[in-house]
């Protein structure tokens, strides 16, 4: 590969490198693993991109590239599946808009999505990231109206998690 | 405002909070080497075919084969050879092939697909070999019996003893548990490598797969 090629996606990466943060947010609890799984879409990415034509928007292309790394080639670790919650290794900053309830609130609700299958992680993710249906379908490979059916039911099931 | 909402709020509130690495730190990451499941079934697919290309040409080359030289011609014995290496070659070429398919920026069923066909051409491969196994000794047997001397000698006494049918169950008794104890270690081999590799792929395929439903 090129010294062109090697330059223009380092830094494209480093301009959107935070999908992939959030992607490890998500799919692991902590640091080392966040690094390692880094790491993993990190090289993923490098692979793929010489097939990258530019006719999809690079950001678009790394949600793929980084969910299906952590869904389906990464192999977790032992690390990932340490005891420190999910909240204790977040990037959260205290924010002044919310108030004590809705802090504990958002808390429980991260632990809770934590909870979730790969599946519904992503799901959840492409969601928060503000994805439309049609989006979160072709990325899954599912058809909008299941992506539909499952968003609901995660919604649900976020909602037991909370509500016991 | 229900509680993903709530959450959607928070997250997209957060943009500035993750780290930042620097180019040159990205840089470096992608100079080092990969770790995904994809690149371990590949090696492990590849020691695979070389274990068993090993077997066959191992077996060949050592003594005991000396014993078999009379069957190296045997027309039976050389039509089973082209056909194992035919098959031999046409599953390198379908592994290969389901290899390439694997894409990363496929959507995420798909390239979960192409990933378990690459696993399952190589579990045919395995089947492939222990139906050769089972066939090969099969098919020897016989042979080994009526040529070796030590065994000819053995077939002799337990004629003139009357016990001939006693001494053919034996053997074949024999071979039998052999070839299950040496199929069950490695099932049990493979069921462990490949099971603990692609755990929560087959978890996550199910998973996409019960919203079909």
């Amino acid at each position: 590969m090129n010294k062109e090629l090697e330059h223009s996606f380092v830094e494209l990466l480093e301009k959107h490198q935070n999908i992939v943060h959030k992607v490890c947010r998500l799919y692991t609890n902590n640091q080392d693993a966040h690094n390692d799984l880094f790491q993993e879409i990190t090289i993923q990415l490098w692979k793929a991109y010489p097939k990258f034509r530019g006719d999809a928007k690079f950001s678009t292309w790394m949600y793929r590239v980084g969910l299906n790394t952590a869904i389906t080639l990464y192999r977790k670790s032992k690390r990932s599946i340490a005891t420190q919650g999910f909240e204790s290794v977040s990037f959260k900053i205290k924010s002044e808009d919310y108030d004590d309830t809705e802090e504990q609130q958002l808390k429980l609700l991260y632990k809770a999505v934590h909870q979730l299958n790969d599946i519904e992680k992503a799901l959840v993710f492409l969601y928060l990231e503000d994805k439309n249906y049609s989006e979160i379908s072709e990325t899954l490979g599912i058809t909008e109206v299941n992506a539909r059916v499952k968003m609901n039911r995660v919604k649900k099931k976020l909602k037991t998690i909370l509500n016991p | 405002m229900d509680e993903l909402d709530l959450l959607k709020k928070d997250w997209q509130k957060q943009e500035s909070a993750y780290p930042k690495l620097t180019y040159n730190e990205l840089y470096k990451m992608i100079l080092k080497k990969s770790s995904s499941i994809v690149k371990w079934i590949f090696i492990i697919s590849i020691l695979e075919f070389v274990f068993w290309l090993f077997m066959a040409i191992g077996l060949k080359a050592s003594g005991i084969n000396k014993d078999y030289e009379g069957l190296q011609s045997d027309t039976g014995f050389i039509i089973l050879s082209i056909i194992s290496y035919a098959i031999l070659a046409y599953f390198f070429y379908r592994f290969y092939m389901n290899y390439k398919t694997i894409n990363t920026t496929d959507n995420a069923k798909t390239l979960m697909e192409n990933i378990l066909k690459t696993r399952r051409t190589v579990k045919q491969y395995v089947g492939f070999n222990l139906a050769v196994l089972v066939i090969g000794v099969a098919y020897m047997m016989p042979y080994a019996l009526n040529h070796d001397e030590s065994t000819r000698a053995l077939i002799e006494t337990a004629q003139a003893n009357g016990d001939i049918f006693k001494y053919y169950l034996g053997v074949a008794l024999v071979t039998l548990i052999a070839l299950v104890i040496a199929i069950g270690i490695l099932l049990l081999f493979y069921w462990l490598i490949y099971g603990l590799l692609l755990r929560s792929l087959n978890r996550n395929y199910r998973e996409l797969k019960k919203l079909e439903v």
